[in-house]
């Protein structure tokens, strides 16, 4: 009888810990899945750099759930996040549509119903502004891969980083430049004349981002000593822009400078081409001017134009791993990595160091993770030195290892327009035109 | 000086006005023979847009020969509002017809939200697409403006010949004056309002396939089109038809105001006027111009039903 009882107790023990077991097993372990939201503008005005992020995520995915043996990158060795039992990333992608309303929203709905861990996105700075807010809200991280308006790491967010360089660094990026153009610095080209190159007019989108830019593009010109005469902020998604055209051409600019989203950035060179501008030098501040769309639907009439950019696929030739990256895009795309693809692929796998560093989906061991993560250059397929976070300062959750280029859209002997590196000039990958040969 | 930028902006200014005076056109004619405001102008027009954007693109034709398939569109769109939906709200109170005309554009814009989403869509090909004729002094006409004022004017004449030179247009005018006079001597009104809803929806598509051609579409295209047609009749007279002929050229040139205020800075020298930013309120004094008419002469320069 006594034995019985025994057998009892212990068949009673060993079913109490069965069930607090199964009650309580760690987060970690029960978790298969990691889903991170991901929101971009799928459509609308910026429906091409929209696909190229989601594109350039998925890819990164794709490669942190699996194992790519060949690829010099700590997440290609081990498939799904080795410090959670192997726990898969799962993307859950919400489209915008460039409006700031709807894409805080989609946050709302992604935290509140999806359960994500985290947020990645969004492309418009104006967007990314509300999701952040929502996101700083709910005490839930958010990774921002693509907006470059400076304010976005100035709001003093503890929950939000930022691994793209901001359109401060890419500003001052043209004005050196423009300096160094003068100084006889640019492969190919003698120097020019200060006053050869001095009158400027620009015109950026009436948003976040292109209010900023236009500011910033203010600020460095007189900082640089150029003459800025013209600085036309428009709308966003417009049109028509033939009216600003010429008030832009009206003052007779040795270079124009854009801001613009792809539509509007399609639209303007048209109308340039219209007018049969002649300025000696085009810049774009990337977004529009560097998408496939941009490309495809223009043609020829965009060789000899500059974007600042963070990704050519001409640093292949420079840097192995943006090389093998490529290649991989490209086999599942059709398309060589973009500036937009490449910051995608960048932000997931900024997110995915920063899991398998916090070891847990808790939103406090996200947030230690992120602001003590340090992911090496040689990780990335963009030129940067590194990611690593500012956790003090004016800028919080800035990546102060991030740094841009200048392309300029050229023919290859292929008669291919393809994008080649001249800034910075010891990266450069072919010689500069210059000038614009006008239309 | 800086004749070039005064030139250039009168001139974009004319050429731009023409093709809105024909978008304002179809307003004005369903007004003057219905005394019924039409809110859903400006998605008839982006309807014309979208069919010369698709025919172009789907049929490989050149986008400017796409006209009469969106002319043709725009008549049967006309037809069909008007007998399966305006005619039953002529039977209800004013506010009725123009709720009812609201909800029509309503509809049209989710119909083309639901078929093509929200992107912008445009033509990038074609004979006159990237082309300019110089005018001399570094004063551009992109060709493909040209071609569509050009085209705007000849539609204007065919539909002012149309109204003053036919039986059908002279019932037609009958039927605006007194409708009830038309009927007693026999004059099908219920067609020529018909008629009107027609021929007002096959001038603004074909105005909105000449526009493509230099103009991008989205499903939200019409309400700036709508506002400046509504601006142009207004302007012009409700119900004139060589109102919004003149109010349309009026209208094009408000929109040119920043290049004459550039033409105006670069005279003078002032730069403080180069960093008034006039792109961005472009069409505010548009509205203004609106605003001050109704003060003024709430009849229009031309008054109402000429």
């Amino acid at each position: 009888m006594k034995q019985a009882r025994a057998v009892l107790w212990i068949c009673l023990g060993v079913m109490f810990l069965l069930v607090t077991f199964c009650l309580y097993v760690p987060p970690v372990l029960a978790q298969q899945e990691i889903a991170i939201g991901v929101i971009y503008p799928i459509t609308g005005g910026a429906a091409s750099a929209g696909r190229e992020l989601q594109n350039g995520a998925s890819l990164a995915a794709e490669i942190a759930n699996g194992v790519f043996a060949d690829l010099a990158m700590d997440m290609a060795k081990e498939a799904g996040i080795k410090s959670m039992g192997g726990a898969k990333i799962k993307l859950i992608f919400k489209d915008h549509e460039g409006n700031p309303t709807l894409g805080a929203d989609l946050a709302k709905k992604l935290i509140l119903d999806d359960k994500v861990v985290g947020i990645l996105g969004c492309y418009h700075s104006a967007v990314t502004k509300a999701v952040s807010a929502v996101c700083e809200q709910y005490g839930i991280p958010m990774i921002n891969d693509s907006s470059t308006s400076p304010a976005l790491t100035q709001q003093g967010y503890k929950w939000f980083w930022r691994t793209t360089p901001h359109d401060g660094t890419f500003t001052k990026d043209l004005f050196e430049f423009l300096k160094g153009l003068s100084e006889g610095k640019s492969k190919g080209v003698p120097p020019v004349p200060k006053d050869q190159l001095n009158t400027l007019a620009a015109a950026c989108e009436k948003t976040e981002w292109g209010s900023a830019a236009s500011a910033l593009l203010e600020k460095y010109a007189k900082e640089y000593g150029y003459d800025l005469k013209k600085n036309i902020l428009y709308t966003a998604k417009s049109a028509d822009l033939s009216s600003e055209v010429r008030s832009l051409l009206a003052v007779k600019p040795d270079a124009l400078l854009f801001a613009s989203y792809t539509s509007d950035a399609i639209l303007m060179v048209k109308t340039l081409k219209a007018e049969k501008a002649k300025p000696k030098l085009i810049w774009g501040q990337d977004a529009g001017f560097e998408t496939p769309e941009f490309r495809t639907t223009l043609g020829e009439d965009i060789v000899g134009i500059l974007t600042r950019t963070v990704f050519s696929p001409k640093l292949g030739q420079v840097k192995k791993i943006s090389g093998q990256v490529n290649d991989l895009y490209k086999k599942k795309t059709g398309y060589d990595l973009s500036d937009a693809s490449a910051r995608g692929f960048t932000g997931v796998q900024t997110w995915v160091a920063i899991l398998e560093k916090a070891g847990s989906t808790r939103p406090e061991a996200i947030q230690a993770a992120a602001n003590a993560i340090n992911i090496p250059g040689d990780q990335l397929v963009v030129p940067w030195k590194g990611i690593k976070f500012s956790t003090s300062g004016e800028e919080l959750g800035q990546n102060i290892m991030g740094s841009g280029i200048i392309g300029q859209y050229q023919k290859n002997q292929a008669g291919e327009v393809v994008l080649e590196i001249v800034y910075p000039f010891e990266l450069a990958t072919s010689k500069l035109i210059y000038p614009f040969k006008g239309y | 000086m800086a004749l070039d930028v005064l030139v250039s902006s009168l001139v974009a200014g004319v050429l731009i006005g023409t093709v809105l005076a024909l978008v304002a056109l179809g307003l004005t004619i369903i007004f003057g023979v219905m005394d019924i405001v039409n809110f859903a102008h400006g998605e008839f027009l982006m309807v014309g847009m979208y069919t010369g954007l698709l025919v172009a693109q789907g049929v490989g034709m050149e986008p400017l020969l796409t006209l009469p398939a969106a002319g043709a569109v725009g008549f049967l769109l006309g037809i069909v509002c008007y007998f399966g939906f305006v005619k039953f709200l002529l039977r209800g109170p004013m506010l009725a017809q123009l709720l009812g005309t609201f909800g029509l554009m309503l509809f049209l814009r989710n119909l083309a939200l639901v078929f093509f989403g929200s992107e912008d869509r445009a033509i990038h090909h074609g004979i006159l697409v990237g082309k300019s004729l110089a005018l001399g002094m570094g004063v551009m006409i992109p060709a493909t403006k040209l071609a569509a004022a050009i085209l705007s004017v000849l539609a204007f004449i065919c539909v002012w010949l149309f109204i003053h030179k036919t039986k059908t247009g002279k019932a037609l005018q009958a039927t605006a004056v007194n409708p009830q006079g038309a009927r007693y001597v026999g004059i099908p009104t219920d067609k020529m309002n018909g008629l009107a809803w027609a021929i007002g929806g096959a001038t603004v598509t074909i105005a909105g396939a000449l526009l493509v051609n230099f103009w991008a579409v989205n499903p939200y295209v019409g309400l700036l089109f709508t506002m400046l047609a509504f601006t142009i009749v207004a302007l012009g007279g409700f119900g004139s038809v060589p109102g919004a002929f003149v109010a349309g050229l009026i209208v094009g040139l408000i929109t040119e105001l920043p290049g004459i205020w550039d033409f105006i800075s670069i005279t003078l020298g002032w730069s403080w006027m180069s960093k008034v930013p006039m792109t961005s309120f472009k069409y505010t004094w548009v509205y203004l111009a609106y605003f001050i008419i109704m003060l003024i002469s709430p009849k229009g320069l031309f008054g109402w039903k000429r």
